[in-house]
């Protein structure tokens, strides 16, 4: 809203300089944007909340300063001549749509001479940046300006059968608005219409048809009250905006509508001449609510803002913004709340009329708040070890955007079978799906790491999926995304280091996977003490030419939730035993087939109690010596005992019986 | 020449030659030694081989087992002590190191600008005795709306402000447009005393430009219990803005309007001889205290939200908030 430091003179006294108004205003709550010099006015632009209408206009701002400098606020009362004609024979106004205009009323003026408008008229609209039409539009402008209320003008003539209709748009429906564009309407849109066709969308524009021109006489003043919600509805539809419909959509005051009536009906005779009809078509379709008497204990005022404000101070303020007072006792006191004021119904308003008129800075800023205790939680501290441990390896955090396109969709979502929730809005360029995975993200993040030539391209990102539920609200599992240009058991190594450093126990396992995001034979699920945990793999050359990555990529998806749940934040002491280890290397030749995991099984199983680490050193295969589909697998194992040196011979006997079981149950031959 | 007096210049030799390769201490000094004793050409070994011919022909075969012995003294004389001067310099001499040359660089990654700034806020408010608290994402109206005092016909409410998911007849969910919602889950959840934050992504369909971005995050702070005021809340953030600018600082409150507050006010910090912009705060409105169950005459409490990503911003000097959404290593290796 800007308001002009002329205009407001009109209605309050200004002996402060316009800094000194701009920045009192903003301490209560009408916070300023800037001050401009326009010739030998000023123009103050002022942020109005959407819970201040009442301040969408000079009269309102100037109650504001009134209140602010105790001053007195002197709003005019129009009082227009009129002729002997009554309107109501003239104009016939019918409300088919009480919720979508509660109130409509219209005025009638004759013989007026439309043309331009006085040089005051024309300087006042300037400074606040309305351009002036013509002596009518520019005195419903300068009367929307005052108070907010906004107004519309017809060409009366062009209304034919002098008839007014409020309802509902018909399917199909078009208008040609002042902006000469054509609208196609809807059955939600509320329009004024003739007998015949709308001439006007309500509360947003008029239409070209009945539009104020140079060869108008007659005039239908147009001061009614539109419902918020379908004035906002349909200015968003058509994209018609207006001072008008930013009005309607906060709320005009009830009893604020006849007055810009009358207060426009004066200006227009004033300076375009012509006869007022007798009296108002005022159809009130929907009575306001009466406004209920609204108490404010005083102790409250203590309770809530921590101050006390002397009861004397509190009734000046409120009588001062209008609410006056109808009961008052010790402790408390009674307003009535007027018209314009359609915010405050509650206690806890008055609170913040009072603060904020008496000022923030009467509130101190050092009480001795008391202290608590506060836990950080475990999630927190394992997501800081976790983050730790991953910088430590050499990977840079990423943060990647929760909705994608319906391609990245697609690319992986093995969590899941259900499909990607999608939202109405879309986010950016066409994204509209919830995300089931981060690598998508994380690998077009690579990708346009690699279109920026940027080298060592390690990325991991902790953060949400949306796995949709048949009822109800989705599950949010959180994700650790790593995207790596290292090679398979590195990243495998890297997520090993992070159940380390999280002294997980439990034990990491794969299984076999087929995903077209991945390389066959190149990838596998991952498990956590039997749970499902993670998938980890190759990205396929399909998937990489989609996401137009050109370096080989390793990526792997993990569920934090499972980490969690394993992770042991404060290790506890366990002895290391004082007798010395005995290590043993072995070489088996075992069938092609056989994993390293079973056979790691299988020696954990033979060695029993005494074997307290077994270490996988290589795999080779010689098919020349060993046959075809044979490989050779070189371990380690170290054994020892918490209570004795072992001998060798308890070695050899373990060593033994290891090479025993896993020729039984792998064919495993002992090289060497 | 005798064989006697052949013999005496052969121990002579090897005596000498002993002796210089004790002598020697550094590879240079050795190598002469052994080019003056062991040189193929005019090694001293060699000189003495030459005046084998003048031996008499009887004695010649003891003067070459002779000379063979001496050889092999002089040999292993040598070998030991290389062995000798490379233990003591450690190894093959390498030339001095060019300690100019830059070192070998562990690959280190970099945590996210605005995990450090989350970090950091999470850090202060435990001091102050806040717990973080989550809820989800994906959100009913209950939570995003209706508890928060938004009305059905409330601007916030309008599909094209939200990302609503499409959903079918089932009941309406959203991504969250702010972090309150946490609040509300947490005030169902059990009873007052309160005093937590909750930090994490919510959405709002904006334009991407410099300032504006469809998905930020915020941080919400929530004090309930009994006798909590406004002062308790200036109290708070101006304990919150000097942890975090590192000195003392002071609090303005101006006012301003949120549905789910009563007062509202914008809080300002003065730092710098300016008034720099919070975020926004107030007193928890009396319809959500009712909305979760509890009674507004019992207790009060206050709440206030803040952007982390203007937050980072003005911290790092970032002036366009795509960055921290571009994931450019360039960028995240800044910080």
């Amino acid at each position: 809203m800007i308001v002009s430091w002329n205009w407001l003179q009109d209605y309050v006294d200004l002996a402060m300089s316009p800094d000194e108004l701009a920045l009192r205003l903003a301490m209560a709550g009408l916070n300023h944007e800037s001050t401009t010099d326009i010739g030998d006015d000023v123009a103050i632009d002022i942020e109005i909340t959407s819970n201040r209408p009442d301040c969408l206009g000079h009269i309102g701002i100037a109650r504001e300063v009134a209140v602010l400098w105790q001053l007195p606020l002197q709003v005019p009362n129009p009082q227009p001549p009129h002729g002997n004609s009554p309107v109501s024979e003239l104009v016939r106004v019918r409300v088919e749509a009480p919720e979508l205009c509660p109130r409509y009323t219209a005025r009638l003026l004759r013989n007026v001479t439309v043309g331009p408008s006085p040089s005051w008229l024309v300087d006042r609209l300037n400074a606040i940046g309305v351009a002036s039409i013509n002596n009518v539009v520019d005195a419903t402008n300068y009367v929307l300006m005052e108070c907010g209320q906004p107004l519309h003008a017809f060409d009366y003539d062009k209304v034919k059968g002098g008839q007014i209709v409020v309802r509902h748009a018909r399917k199909g429906e078009k208008l040609v608005a002042i902006d000469h564009r054509t609208y196609e309407l809807d059955e939600s849109m509320c329009v004024i219409a003739d007998a015949s066709s709308p001439v006007a969308l309500a509360g947003v524009m008029g239409g070209a048809d009945s539009e104020v021109s140079e060869t108008t006489t007659n005039i239908l003043i147009e001061s009614a009250d539109f419902a918020p919600l379908s004035v906002r509805t349909t200015a968003r539809l058509l994209r018609l905006h207006s001072p008008s419909s930013y009005r309607f959509e906060r709320g005009v005051d009830d009893q604020g509508i006849d007055w810009a009536s009358r207060r426009c009906c004066e200006l227009i005779l004033q300076i375009a001449g012509g006869e007022l009809a007798d009296g108002c078509v005022d159809v009130v379709a929907v009575p306001r609510p009466t406004v209920v008497p609204v108490t404010l204990r005083y102790h409250t005022l203590k309770r809530i803002l921590g101050i006390d404000v002397p009861p004397a101070k509190v009734e000046q303020i409120l009588t001062a913004l209008g609410l006056h007072q109808v009961q008052h006792d010790k402790s408390s006191i009674t307003v009535s709340i007027p018209s314009w004021r359609r915010d405050l119904t509650r206690e806890a308003d008055l609170v913040e009329e009072v603060a904020r008129v008496y000022g923030y800075d009467q509130i101190p800023e050092d009480v001795g708040v008391s202290m608590v205790s506060s836990r950080r939680s475990d999630a927190d501290r394992a997501g800081a070890v976790l983050r730790d441990c991953l910088i430590g390896l050499g990977f840079d955090e990423a943060y990647t955007t929760s909705v994608v396109s319906k391609e990245w969709s697609d690319a992986f979502h093995a969590w899941t079978t259900a499909p990607a929730l999608t939202v109405g809005t879309a986010m950016l360029r066409g994204a509209d799906h919830l995300r089931r995975s981060l690598l998508p993200s994380l690998l077009a993040a690579k990708q346009s790491n690699e279109a920026a030539g940027n080298s060592r391209i390690e990325l991991f990102e902790t953060a949400r999926v949306y796995l949709a539920e048949p009822n109800g609200l989705p599950q949010e599992p959180t994700m650790l995304g790593i995207v790596s240009g290292r090679g398979f058991f590195e990243v495998k190594g890297a997520i090993l280091s992070l159940l380390q450093a999280l002294h997980v126990g439990a034990k990491l396992k794969t299984e076999d996977f087929e995903d077209p995001f991945f390389t066959a034979g190149q990838c596998c699920r991952l498990t956590l003490a039997g749970n499902r945990f993670g998938f980890l793999g190759h990205v396929s050359d399909n998937a990489k030419g989609r996401f137009s990555v050109r370096s080989d990529t390793v990526v792997a998806e993990l569920r934090i939730d499972q980490l969690l749940r394993h992770a042991v934040l404060i290790p506890q002491y366990l002895p290391e035993s004082t007798f010395p280890a005995i290590r043993r290397e072995l070489n088996l030749i075992v069938p092609e087939s056989v994993r390293w995991s079973q056979l790691e099984e299988t020696i954990q199983q033979a060695g029993g109690d005494l074997l307290s680490q077994v270490d996988y050193l290589e795999t080779y295969r010689d098919p020349q010596k060993d046959g075809p589909d044979k490989k050779r697998i070189l371990f380690s194992f170290t054994l020892r005992s918490d209570q004795r040196t072992l001998t060798s011979e308890e070695a050899e006997l373990v060593t033994t019986q290891v090479v025993d079981v896993c020729r039984n149950d792998h064919q495993a031959v002992l090289l060497g | 020449m005798s064989l006697s007096e052949f013999v005496g210049q052969l121990d002579a030799l090897l005596e000498a030659a002993i002796e210089a390769f004790n002598l020697a201490h550094t590879e240079d000094a050795l190598e002469e030694a052994r080019i003056s004793f062991l040189g193929a050409k005019s090694g001293r070994l060699k000189t003495v081989q030459k005046q084998m011919g003048s031996v008499a022909a009887d004695d010649r075969k003891a003067a070459g087992q002779r000379l063979n012995e001496v050889k092999q003294l002089v040999q292993d004389a040598f070998e030991a002590a290389c062995a000798r001067v490379q233990s003591q310099s450690g190894g093959t001499a390498q030339p001095a190191i060019d300690h100019s040359l830059p070192g070998i660089a562990a690959p280190r990654g970099h945590l996210h600008p605005l995990t450090q700034t989350i970090n950091e806020l999470k850090e202060i408010m435990g001091r102050l005795g806040f717990e973080v608290a989550e809820g989800p994402e994906v959100e009913d109206e209950r939570h995003n709306f209706d508890a928060l005092n938004i009305p059905a016909e409330h601007p916030a409410r309008d599909p094209l402000d939200n990302f609503y998911v499409n959903v079918g007849p089932a009941v309406p969910m959203l991504l969250r447009s702010q972090t309150s919602t946490v609040q509300i889950r947490v005030m169902e959840s059990r009873p007052w005393p309160i005093r937590i934050i909750s930090l994490g992504r919510v959405y709002r369909p904006d334009t991407a430009d410099a300032t504006h971005y469809p998905m930020f995050h915020q941080m919400e702070g929530l004090l309930i219990d009994r006798h909590v005021t406004m002062a308790d809340l200036k109290s708070v953030l101006r304990m919150f803005a000097s942890s975090y600018l590192g000195a003392d600082v002071h609090v303005r409150f101006r006012p301003s309007f949120f549905p789910f507050t009563e007062p509202s006010v914008e809080a300002d910090f003065w730092w710098n001889g300016n008034w720099v912009e919070f975020g926004g705060a107030g007193m928890v409105d009396p319809n959500v205290l009712s909305a979760v169950g509890y009674d507004p005459e019992e207790v009060s409490g206050f709440a206030f939200g803040l952007g982390i990503e203007r937050l980072c911003m003005r911290r790092h000097n970032v002036t366009d908030i795509r960055e921290f959404y571009r994931n450019d290593v360039r960028f995240l290796q800044q910080f």
